[in-house]
């Protein structure tokens, strides 16, 4: 916690520090290791913090806009209770765009975050904040959440390990939606090992999530020593088509490389329909959000803009509390619904869903997994991409995971010009050992994971 | 007016550029041909999801209202709704 405070002026990584909570839960920790140190959870006593769209009872949780300013949640989400049961300590909330919508970081309300590897460039987001104090070294893991990359681009943009488990593997109750049939919550940490740590904790069924899945959950640890012998690699030709910088292309084929010389065998693949997911994706995520973010209408909590009749009150409240981006979102998840554009627009958009969750199931009967870049480009100055669309390409090779449910990791694979690049792998749904298979096979034969950001070796 | 976000001038000029700027993006989904596809509304393999009905404590008035902007101690308070159907 001293580290975090040195690093905080710079990173601007937290919305909320709870130290009380985390002196309760080290107090508390410390008793179970000293009565119960054989059964004790690996997590037990040890620091993590959790993105500000996770509820914790009593704990304010604004998901980083100003319409849920003060809103102290009255329960805790499933996820983050998982993490608790086990012994975690929480140091705080972390910063994000606002309701998980962006990129950057630059559209949480309450100022954007930096990156632990230059503080002038963004962390990535949404997650930003979890992933750039993982970076910066404060606390070895971090839960974020990811809805069309905001865990796997933040991690890769920071240089850290950041999972998005398969949809309906963890549950969503108590997290703040964004949109429903793509979020799920996942961990952001140091190593590969870690992330399977956390995620064996918070993974499974929660009656309380109707879309959490009843199967059992497989074990991740087993799979971590597997390694890729034999493993069939698939290598989609579009996600290092345009649009892909090239030392980022460069710096991925070097780790496809390491992975053939692991006895992997790689395979060119094409998932054709590519080229229209990032479309797809921005009109199913508004259309959901647009429906989930109707409750902030100054009732019941949040923001409310008092007007003498209850639709100026709806309409200066949400004006008032929402930032551009997400305006932005609702407007056009409004429009995509409206009954005029709804066969063009949403259904259309569901159809070609359909289509490129096929094209991911028609690859996966000829391999295991897939491998390509996170991110298009490392991370980007501040203030460098003031255009919303050329944010949204940001996410160009990460959302087609979410659209078909696939889990996902992002694990750094290099550097350009000091900072980290990422490797993307992805699995069939519920494949998420073979996720962590692949990544920590990689991870075990390099050492890029172990380069220590400037602001992590001032803690030293 | 569907969104309810009530926007000035200034931002509906400006917001109505960058939406149309996203909207002529993503119109590129038209050209696909989609009439030998259904719809996927989400990619869980689960429908119906039942439970026991047992009841259980429920959250309790105070608890419920205690982030409210404005609330009497048993109900939420809001504006008079019937002055607003008027106005419409």
């Amino acid at each position: 916690m001293a580290h975090q405070k040195r690093v905080e002026p710079q990173l601007h990584a937290y919305l909320t520090s709870t130290t009380e909570l985390a002196e309760q839960q080290a107090e508390a920790a410390a008793l179970t290791l000293a009565e119960h140190p054989d059964s004790a959870s690996p997590l037990c006593g040890i620091p993590m913090a959790l993105k500000d769209v996770l509820c914790v009872q009593g704990v304010e949780t604004t998901a980083s806009s100003k319409v849920l300013a003060g809103f102290r949640p009255p329960y805790t989400a499933t996820a983050v209770q998982r993490l608790f049961d086990a012994g975690a300590v929480c140091v705080g909330k972390t910063n994000c765009d606002e309701f998980a919508m962006g990129s950057s970081n630059e559209n949480s309300a309450f100022g954007a975050a930096g990156n632990p590897w230059d503080v002038e460039r963004v962390p990535g987001g949404s997650s930003g904040g979890s992933a750039a104090t993982v970076g910066a070294g404060v606390v070895p893991y971090a839960l974020g959440t990811d809805t069309g990359g905001s865990i796997r681009q933040p991690a890769s943009l920071c240089g850290v390990v950041g999972f998005k488990p398969t949809y309906g593997r963890v549950s969503r109750y108590g997290l703040i939606a964004f949109a429903s049939s793509l979020d799920q919550i996942g961990p952001l940490a140091l190593s590969v090992e870690d992330c399977a740590l956390v995620f064996a904790v918070i993974a499974g069924h929660d009656p309380r999530d109707s879309t959490s899945d009843p199967s059992p959950v497989e074990d991740p640890q087993p799979a971590l020593g597997r390694g890729v012998d034999g493993l069939r690699l698939g290598v989609p030709r579009e996600y290092f088509g345009a649009g892909i910088d090239a030392g980022v292309r460069g710096c991925v084929e070097d780790a496809l490389h390491v992975l053939e010389a692991q006895g992997a065998r790689l395979r060119e693949v094409s998932l054709p329909s590519t080229e229209v997911a990032l479309s797809t994706y921005y009109i199913i995520a508004p259309a959901e959000c647009s429906s989930n973010l109707a409750r902030y209408d100054g009732v019941r909590f949040g923001l409310r803009e008092e007007q003498p009749s209850l639709t100026d009150m709806y309409l200066r409240t949400r004006a008032a509390g929402f930032g551009d981006e997400v305006k932005r979102r609702v407007m056009l998840g409004t429009y995509a619904l409206s009954s005029g554009y709804y066969d063009a627009y949403y259904r259309q958009a569901q159809k070609v869903r359909t289509l490129i969750a096929a094209e991911f199931a028609s690859v996966f009967e000829s391999v295991d997994a897939l491998v390509s870049p996170t991110s298009p480009t490392v991370a980007f100055t501040m203030g460098e991409r003031d255009d919303p669309l050329s944010m949204y390409m940001c996410d160009v090779v990460t959302l087609p995971a979410n659209l078909a449910g696939l889990p996902g990791i992002s694990v750094p694979c290099g550097f350009i010009d000091s900072l980290p690049v990422g490797l993307q792998v992805l699995a069939p749904r519920f494949q998420d050992a073979r996720v962590f298979q692949v990544a920590n096979a990689y991870q075990r034969a390099t050492d890029w994971h172990a380069t220590r950001s400037p602001l992590a070796d001032a803690a030293a | 007016m569907l969104a309810r976000i009530g926007l000035d001038e200034a931002e509906t000029a400006r917001i109505g550029v960058e939406l149309e700027k996203i909207l002529d993006h993503i119109s590129r989904l038209q050209q696909v041909d989609t009439s030998a596809l259904t719809e996927t509304a989400q990619v869980g393999e689960l429908v119906n999801v039942m439970r026991d009905d047992v009841p259980e404590p429920p959250l309790g008035a105070a608890a419920a209202l205690r982030n409210a902007p404005r609330s009497d101690g048993h109900h939420f308070v809001v504006g008079a709704i019937q002055a607003n159907e008027l106005d419409a």
